[in-house]
């Protein structure tokens, strides 16, 4: 065997040794984060928490005369399949939606006007009647802004059902940028 | 040239364990998935036959967790105090709709099987404001009020709360687990099914179906 060749054989064989560690490299990572996601597969699977049934759409921004009550309409959407008690429940102990403005946030809420809660039964019992809002519906809320921009977190509480089961009651974040010129 | 093929060699093994390791993962996040499915699916619920989806409770088959609760009157009460019968333990809440129609099913069944040594412990989930008395006095007179027109029968325990994480987070009412003679957990019910699957449940808890 030539120089040469002796050479061309050497270089070859690095190559090979190169190829095989990275390679075993290759594997050994593999390996490691197939095992790790084995491990984290094998912790119990919790169900997941319901999510929030109701979000709020839209208006994210209101601009309106400082000092004046204004009614804005403010919509929000409640999941397919699901819904929650209207303002006024049809019976006692069952809680009512209610919209509300935390003190302090330069916008005070001087009323609201809910709409009518649509009728709704129980697959079970057709005979019990309850006041529900279901889809999309508007809250018509008169508010009193003071001069200034405020970011105003209102709030709307309910509680949710479906046909056969309900959730807590519950209390969503509606962000508004409230303007009042 | 041996080398080579040595080299080779080492690289199908190489590849057959990448192979292998992925049916392996794929494997195992399948057997997951099933878990996961199985554990939410009954959300949706069965029919008023019973004919639809069952709920699957990851407690099945276990002891159930142990508590001590209170009464509307105060009074402590503990799972231990029932040993021996077959319960079931019922979680729900005055503002439940789906509970207000279960309710009466709950204490007919209870009358009816009571001389076999069977009891419902129904635990309230309304929410209690311990921090204000006040409060605290007017929830716990709702609860009461409700148990009064129902004319539950059977013990009323609050602040379910305090157990839901051992019971599997109780994120929606009613929560029912059948509990036979010997404290093991051997069905359970999420939402509303029918009076005819709880009453087969609590055949099933007293061991009336072997």
């Amino acid at each position: 065997m030539n120089e040469y060749s002796k050479r061309v054989n050497k270089s070859a064989g690095q190559t090979v040794r190169r190829f095989g560690l990275s390679m075993a490299a290759a594997f050994a990572l593999c390996a490691t984060v197939t095992h790790g996601q084995g491990l984290l597969l094998d912790r119990p699977v919790r169900p997941a928490m319901k999510p929030a049934a109701v979000e709020y759409l839209y208006p994210a921004q209101i601009a309106l005369p400082a000092g004046k009550p204004t009614t804005v309409a403010l919509h929000f959407r409640i999941a397919p399949g699901r819904h929650i008690n209207s303002h006024t429940p049809s019976e006692e102990g069952l809680i009512p939606t209610v919209f509300s403005i935390p003190d302090g946030s330069g916008v005070r809420l001087d009323g609201a006007i809910y709409p009518p809660g649509k009728q709704f039964t129980l697959p079970v019992d057709p005979t019990t009647q309850l006041s529900v809002y279901t889809d999309e519906f508007i809250v018509r809320a008169r508010i009193v802004a003071s001069a200034g921009n405020h970011l105003v977190e209102a709030r709307l509480r309910y509680q949710a059902c479906d046909t056969n089961s309900c959730s807590p009651p519950r209390t969503i974040t509606a962000t508004i940028d409230v303007t009042g010129n | 040239m041996k080398r080579n093929a040595l080299v080779f060699i080492a690289v199908l093994l190489f590849l057959a364990f990448f192979a292998w390791a992925g049916w392996a993962n794929l494997n195992h996040r399948s057997q997951a998935a099933r878990c996961l499915l199985a554990s939410t699916a009954p959300r949706g619920l069965g029919s008023a036959n019973g004919g639809a989806a069952r709920y699957v409770s990851p407690l099945q088959g276990k002891p159930a967790p142990a508590f001590t609760l209170e009464d509307l009157s105060g009074k402590k009460v503990s799972l231990a105090d029932y040993k021996g019968k077959a319960l079931v333990l019922n979680f729900w809440a005055t503002w439940c709709a789906p509970c207000r129609i279960e309710t009466p099913w709950l204490i007919d069944l209870r009358n009816r099987y009571a001389a076999q040594g069977f009891e419902v412990l129904a635990i309230s989930a309304d929410d209690l404001d311990r921090r204000n008395p006040t409060r605290l006095s007017s929830e716990k007179r709702q609860i009461a009020r409700f148990v009064q027109q129902m004319q539950m029968p059977y013990p009323v325990l609050i602040d379910a709360d305090s157990i839901s994480k051992p019971y599997g987070g109780l994120d929606a009412l009613p929560t029912s687990f059948f509990v036979d003679r010997k404290g093991t957990i051997v069905a359970a019910q999420l939402g509303l099914t029918s009076k005819a699957e709880i009453e087969a449940n609590i055949r099933k808890a007293l061991g009336a179906n072997q």
